[in-house]
């Protein structure tokens, strides 16, 4: 399987996709120049535009990464080279997946770095009116990047049983936003002000949110730019959900590539 | 050879086109209204859906947005080229803003800046400020603007010394505990007017919010020293003026003073100093009202 995680991990250092997404890195540079618009908190606009573009860059890897590796191995016909060593197929897939979420959770922890510098380098400028919460921002970033492993899960999910790429990037995609919105959508149907809603569409909308990853609960943006103190149960909670939701959905994708049928 | 030739041709003038169209294009899509530029504004469910993980980010691009149209129209006033702000787009993207990012200070502050002296509209800035101080539950300057609003413009004197009170708790400041008193005291509109001005261009960073504040703190210095010409003219002759004119031909002011919002400073008849501009440059104010304000 290491063997898998290492030709996974070249292979990635070769895609020029992902040289594309990296080269849009440099748009930190130009954080603190922007964030000088605010009008009293340039720090915290710093802290925001950062993590965002950190996000975006790894929403990015995460789909082209996790959604086009495993059909681009099947369309070179590497997998049945690969397949015909002594080497089961979820042994394959496992290797896979690993190697894309070591490799996200090693630019989060580079772009954090990055990132860290550019607020850093805002907060010298424009002093802050509170101090940095720096351990939040450290949160933010662990679990901006644990939620995209999951993205690329649901990725191999589909990659599983898609025949082109369409299914993974579009699939992954329709996942990402619904399951972003689908604590917005609980919360909505489970208020009290909401009794009028009929009783089928609220079981239907629970049944998608309990189905589907909530990808909100790895959202600690505001904990990170505003200093607003982070729930200790709550990141243990999150840390819980991900592993059992990660186990779940790379069992039923291994399971579903050793059914597949590959001539 | 012949190709690249043509090519290179054909690119010459592709870009002879393109510099003969970007000036009138870039100047048709200054002179754009805001709401126009902006679109029409999602719902903020909507919003919040397509944003996904970047509610934040959607938020303060928002509210840069909207600070960046005014500070083009603060420009333009300046030179005298006057177009009145469209203050009830401005207001609901202020308020979609907050939706998506309820902690964003930049929201707030602007907010109370154009909603109150430029829109007139006191109780929607408060409302907002409130629900503002719902998350940012450290930040005294909310309370403050609160405060303010209701002494100086709604003249809610028991709200105004209630919200001043808060102010001072949260910043352990006296400053606002003395003035939550002197609203108490229903006494010094103008000394407390230059007090929160001063706070406010103090806080300011972003240039454009800084020169806007100085006006606004010049304008009512200079009223103050109309007042204090009035009291002391009264105090000798035992009556009030009838104006300024009559101040300067007393030796009781060396000049008229100027308002820098182009307006004239006159006294009421009930010994009050006012100006003709109310304190915003021309353009500003009315309009909101007519529309009915910048309601959600």
């Amino acid at each position: 399987m290491l063997n898998q995680v290492g030709i996974t991990l070249k292979s990635i250092l070769r895609d020029r996709v992902f040289h594309g997404i990296i080269f849009s890195a440099l748009i930190f540079l130009a954080i603190p120049s922007v964030a000088s618009l605010s009008m009293r908190q340039m720090t915290e606009l710093s802290i925001t535009l950062s993590l965002s573009l950190l996000s975006f860059i790894l929403l990015l890897l995460a789909l082209f990464l996790g959604g086009t590796h495993l059909w681009k191995d099947i369309e070179r016909r590497y997998t049945y080279s690969v397949l015909s060593l002594p080497i089961s197929r979820t042994t394959y897939l496992i290797g896979k997946f690993l190697g894309i979420a070591f490799f996200i959770l090693v630019v989060a922890c580079l772009l954090g770095l990055v990132a860290a510098g550019v607020i850093q380098f805002s907060a010298g400028i424009y002093p802050p009116e509170r101090p940095i919460a720096w351990e939040n921002i450290a949160a933010a970033v662990v679990f901006d990047a644990l939620k995209y492993i999951l993205v690329v899960a649901t990725a191999f999910l589909f990659s599983s049983v898609g025949t082109s790429f369409f299914l993974p990037i579009f699939g992954t995609i329709c996942i990402f936003f619904v399951g972003s919105a689908s604590q917005q959508v609980y919360d909505y149907i489970t208020a009290p002000a909401t009794a009028d809603i009929p009783l089928f569409t609220k079981k239907a909308a629970m049944v998608v949110y309990y189905l589907l990853p909530n990808y909100s609960a790895f959202d600690y943006k505001v904990n990170a730019a505003y200093g607003v103190p982070l729930d200790g149960s709550g990141l243990l909670l999150t840390l819980g959900y991900f592993v059992i939701y990660l186990l779940a959905v790379v069992v039923l994708a291994a399971l579903l590539f050793e059914k597949r049928e590959m001539n | 050879m012949g190709g690249v030739k043509r090519h290179i041709t054909l690119l010459v003038c592709i870009c002879a086109l393109y510099a003969a169209i970007i000036l009138p294009f870039t100047r048709s899509m200054r002179s754009k209204p805001f709401a126009e530029k902006l679109g029409a504004l999602p719902t903020v469910a909507t919003l919040k859906f397509l944003s996904a993980d970047q509610r934040l980010f959607v938020g303060s691009s928002l509210v840069m947005k909207v600070i960046i149209y005014f500070g083009g129209l603060t420009e333009r006033a300046k030179n005298r080229i006057i177009i009145p702000p469209d203050y009830p787009a401005m207001s609901r993207t202020i308020h979609t803003a907050v939706k998506l990012d309820p902690y964003n200070s930049d929201a707030y502050y602007f907010a109370q800046a154009f909603l109150t002296w430029d829109a007139r509209q006191f109780a929607i800035a408060n409302d907002l400020l409130r629900e503002g101080m719902k998350y940012r539950t450290w930040d005294w300057q909310l309370p403050f603007f609160i405060g303010f609003n209701y002494g100086y413009f709604l003249k809610d004197y028991r709200n105004a010394a209630h919200y001043y009170k808060k102010a001072a708790e949260l910043s352990g400041q006296e400053l606002y505990a003395s003035l939550a008193g002197r609203y108490l005291q229903e006494a010094g509109q103008t000394d407390q007017a230059i007090a929160y001005l001063e706070i406010m261009a103090k806080g300011a960073r972003n240039p454009v919010a800084k020169r806007s504040f100085f006006i606004r703190l010049t304008a009512f210095k200079r009223a103050k020293l109309v007042e204090d010409a009035r009291d002391a003219f009264r105090k000798r002759k035992g009556r009030l003026p009838s104006s300024v004119a009559e101040l300067v031909d007393g030796g009781f002011l060396a000049m008229a003073p100027v308002d820098p919002y182009g307006g004239e400073f006159f006294i009421a008849p009930d010994g009050s100093v006012g100006t003709t501009s109310k304190f915003a440059f021309k353009g500003s104010g009315g309009q909101s009202r007519d529309k009915g304000g910048a309601q959600q």
